[in-house]
């Protein structure tokens, strides 16, 4: 239970990650300890809304507007054409991943999760190839 | 034809969502970690709503971004037992939404209560 949460985990924005991972796996583990004493039928339930959370928080958490770009606007007409596709090559292998675990096509998400690490490593490069003047969070 | 004065031209606020108005209530009298907000978000609902980890720590990231929430840390503790605790600005969100949420109460009541006299 304790690994499908971390591969959960996985689902969220980077930002999110370093910020709250260990914390919510700490409060997971509470969680899941406080129910301990539950019948099975409570542990599916606690499991099952669990897992529901995350991926409903993974989809917001990519979906929902960057407080930079909320205050800023966009300065997307700024990136170079080439960092936005190597974003957008993340952005689809996530969404992809999300709709294989919510399938339950979990060699699928796997391999997806291997494919979205080799994009963000190429994103990474891009990044540091355009250098961050932008002030753009991805 | 009778106006009615608008109190000042600033938008109505948009009511706030179950979760947030919960996290609220639990952080406004004091501080709270993560599982100490899901144990009393049960109890404040009479057990009815048991925040899922994900639900909660979403909410809490557009309450930090909205700055309506800080995070700080407890002293001896861990990085896994980050607090929450209320800024003015959070504070004065929740009393707006409970004054409205008491309007709204009052209003129902006394609509029911002519209901009932006819």
């Amino acid at each position: 239970m304790k690994r499908a949460y971390r591969f959960c985990l996985l689902l969220y924005p980077r930002g999110h990650r370093d910020l709250f991972a260990e914390e919510m796996l700490h409060v997971f583990e509470q969680a899941a300890a406080g129910r301990g004493g539950d019948g099975w039928l409570w542990q599916f339930h606690f499991a099952f809304s669990e897992i529901a959370g995350l991926l409903s928080g993974a989809a917001e958490a990519w979906l929902a507007p960057k407080p930079a770009t909320r205050v800023a606007g966009t300065a997307a007409s700024y990136v170079p054409q080439e960092l936005l596709e190597a974003q957008r090559r993340v952005d689809a292998k996530i969404a992809a991943m999300v709709q294989a675990i919510a399938n339950h096509q979990f060699e699928r998400a796997r391999q997806l999760s291997d494919q979205e690490r080799i994009a963000r490593a190429n994103l990474h490069a891009l990044r540091q190839k355009y250098g961050d003047e932008l002030g753009m969070s991805f | 034809m009778r106006h009615v004065a608008k109190k000042n031209n600033e938008p109505a606020p948009k009511p706030l969502s179950e979760p947030v108005l919960l996290i609220l209530t639990s952080l406004a009298a004091h501080p709270r970690h993560g599982y100490a907000l899901i144990q009393d978000i049960e109890l404040l609902s009479g057990g009815r709503v048991r925040m899922s980890t994900g639900t909660l720590f979403g909410a809490l990231r557009r309450l930090l971004e909205e700055g309506w929430i800080e995070r700080f840390e407890q002293e001896d503790t861990s990085r896994q037992k980050q607090a929450y605790r209320l800024t003015g600005v959070g504070r004065t969100q929740l009393e707006q939404e409970l004054e409205r949420m008491k309007d709204l109460t009052r209003v129902g009541f006394a609509r029911l209560k002519t209901m009932e006299a006819r």
